[in-house]
């Protein structure tokens, strides 16, 4: 019994230094650059990898679609992959805008937070712990990894690979391992942080 | 499901369509008229003239069923397996139903103002009363079928980006989309009357989730001609063109799966996206065939070889067949020739020659047979009886 009220107390205050950290983030020029930064190129990244930023026809062009509403949660290619109710194109590039921008944002917000704390555990003379700062990188992996085109996993046509029953079933579940992962990461990253050493 | 049984399947359905059809399947029939370009005497001497054959006349009331939104063949179309047995075959590509959205409403523009269009780019072509249209791949890759009306018919225009099969149907008063199955990687299409099952190649139904018991009969087709937009505009410089405009905001310049320009992806080679019903591996299981089918059985023809010989002759269901190749648009097409007439090519003009006269490669004075481009595993997987030549 009180072996396991001792691990929730752990537990609290993990949480609690990761928040009273992830505040600090926003309050510190340094690692609110480094959050920004990275969500933003996590982003970028993630719509590339899903196919919503990609080169297209040319030209300049807004396209919304008719009944934007009503299709914007509409699945497409898969779970977790929405139908495009927008098309932005601006010269050479154009954007696709669904509900897997906000996914993206979210997963990519998460994945800036690991960085941020990364960096302030990394110049916290505070900070111990080994590997865990580079958690949030590995944990970012399985939503690239999602992005998934009609009839299979782009990533599979790349690696050469034969879909499965049991391998489409396993895309399924990467955007919620990531989000999982990137949680569990922060987590770890932020209890290392201490906001009175930095 | 065992190679066995599918060929024994294959061959009662064969039975069971010579007894019920003496002539060419209505896909041939489908595929015989439209603006054939047929040059003889005189003729032969003038410059090769742009023509090609769409097809079919528009579906009269011969068809079966009369009663059914859409018009079925006269006779049964060969299955590799029974149809209960390719329903245990579909599986899931992703998408839900309608998750790959077809085209309901397709706008059109003139060949000048499709600048998406690059020489080397894909297009399926199909000339309807004069009036010849081209349906861009890239925009296809992205919904699979457009719902058109091409001279007054409704018709549905289908390509499948797995097996490389693009198809026309007549689809009556209905329309059809995609499932989201599978089957030997290939489009399964539905109609939106009867919500059957339709798999894109076998064009025949099967039972399916939202349609248990469906009458199994096959559609009415028609030829769509896979050539490269600079030949298809050179023949046709009044074509239309699909418009990107379709109602969905997609990005025309991104094929999930690869490229033609130049063949890349999973266009290129190697492995199926998913298991496929092909065992043969004599050839790359991407490799183009011209494979042509009539209710009796069917043939095919390795593309490459056909260019280089331009002229090959084969065996279908038990009766001659000629294949010729087309250098307008690098298409083939292939003849019943049961009297086993001689023909042979002349390459300075891309006409063929027989009886004395001269005649496109189109239009031989033989009846054709429904012939369309398919990745060979496709076509061994449907058609594991087939003939094949190269």
């Amino acid at each position: 019994m009180s072996q396991t009220s001792g691990r929730l107390d752990g537990l609290g205050r993990a949480l609690s230094r990761t928040r009273e950290a992830t505040l600090l983030t926003v309050r510190r020029r340094d690692a609110a650059a480094v959050f920004l930064a990275t969500t933003l190129a996590y982003l970028l990244a993630y719509l590339w990898a899903i196919g919503h930023l990609a080169p297209g026809l040319g030209g300049f062009e807004l396209l919304v679609v008719d009944g934007a509403l009503a299709q914007f949660l509409q699945q497409a290619r898969g779970p977790l992959a929405f139908r495009p109710v927008a098309r932005v194109s601006v010269g050479p590039l154009t954007y696709l805008f669904s509900l897997n921008t906000a996914i993206g944002a979210v997963i990519a917000g998460l994945v800036g937070l690991n960085l941020a704390l990364s960096y302030l555990a990394y110049t916290s003379p505070a900070a111990c712990g080994i590997g865990s700062q580079s958690a949030g990188l590995f944990a970012s992996l399985p939503a690239l990894l999602s992005g998934s085109a009609c009839c299979g996993p782009v990533i599979l046509i790349v690696l050469g690979i034969q879909a499965s029953g049991v391998l489409l079933s396993a895309f399924q579940f990467l955007l919620p391992v990531a989000v999982l992962a990137l949680l569990g990461s922060l987590v770890l990253v932020g209890r290392q942080v201490s906001v009175q050493a930095v | 499901m065992g190679r066995l049984t599918r060929r024994g399947f294959l061959g009662a359905a064969g039975v069971t369509a010579l007894a019920g059809c003496t002539e060419l399947s209505t896909s041939s029939a489908g595929d015989a008229g439209g603006d054939s370009g047929r040059a003889t005497g005189t003729d032969a001497t003038a410059a090769c003239p742009s023509a090609v054959t769409d097809g079919s006349p528009p579906p009269g009331s011969a068809s079966v069923g009369s009663g059914d939104p859409f018009p079925t063949a006269e006779a049964q179309l060969p299955l590799p397996m029974s149809p209960s047995a390719l329903r245990e075959e579909a599986r899931s590509g992703g998408p839900p139903k309608d998750g790959i959205p077809s085209i309901d409403e397709p706008q059109f523009v003139g060949a000048d103002d499709a600048p998406f269009l690059s020489d080397r780019d894909v297009v399926f072509g199909v000339v309807r009363d004069g009036v010849a249209t081209a349906y861009p791949q890239r925009i296809l890759a992205s919904h699979e079928i457009v719902n058109d009306t091409l001279a007054g018919t409704p018709v549905a225009v289908t390509y499948c980006p797995l097996t490389g099969t693009a198809m026309g149907f007549y689809r009556g008063s209905t329309t059809f989309g995609v499932s989201g199955r599978l089957i030997n990687n290939n489009l399964v299409m539905y109609d939106r009357a009867t919500e059957t099952w339709w798999p894109q190649i076998l064009a025949t139904a099967i039972p399916g989730r939202w349609n248990e018991n469906p009458d199994v009969r096959s559609l009415r087709e028609f030829r769509l001609v896979w050539a490269r937009w600079h030949d298809w505009r050179t023949q046709h410089p009044d074509t239309r063109v699909l418009s990107t405009e379709t109602g969905y905001a997609r990005n025309y310049n991104s094929d999930p799966y690869g490229s033609y320009t130049p063949l890349s992806g999973y266009y290129e080679g190697g492995p199926t996206m998913f298991p496929d019903l092909s065992d043969d591996d004599r050839f790359d299981e991407k490799a183009v065939v011209m494979g042509a089918r009539t209710p009796e059985g069917a043939a095919a023809f390795r593309k490459r070889s056909l260019r280089e010989q331009g002229l090959m002759t084969g065996e279908l269901a038990g009766t001659s067949i000629v294949a010729v190749h087309d250098p307008r648009y690098d298409t083939g097409y292939v003849y019943q020739n049961p009297a086993e007439r001689s023909f042979s090519v002349d390459a300075d003009c891309g006409r063929v020659l027989g009886d004395g006269e001269r005649y496109a490669p189109d239009s031989l004075p033989l009846a054709r047979v429904y012939t369309f481009d398919a990745m060979w595993f496709a076509w061994d997987g449907y058609y594991p009886d087939s003939t094949v030549y190269e």
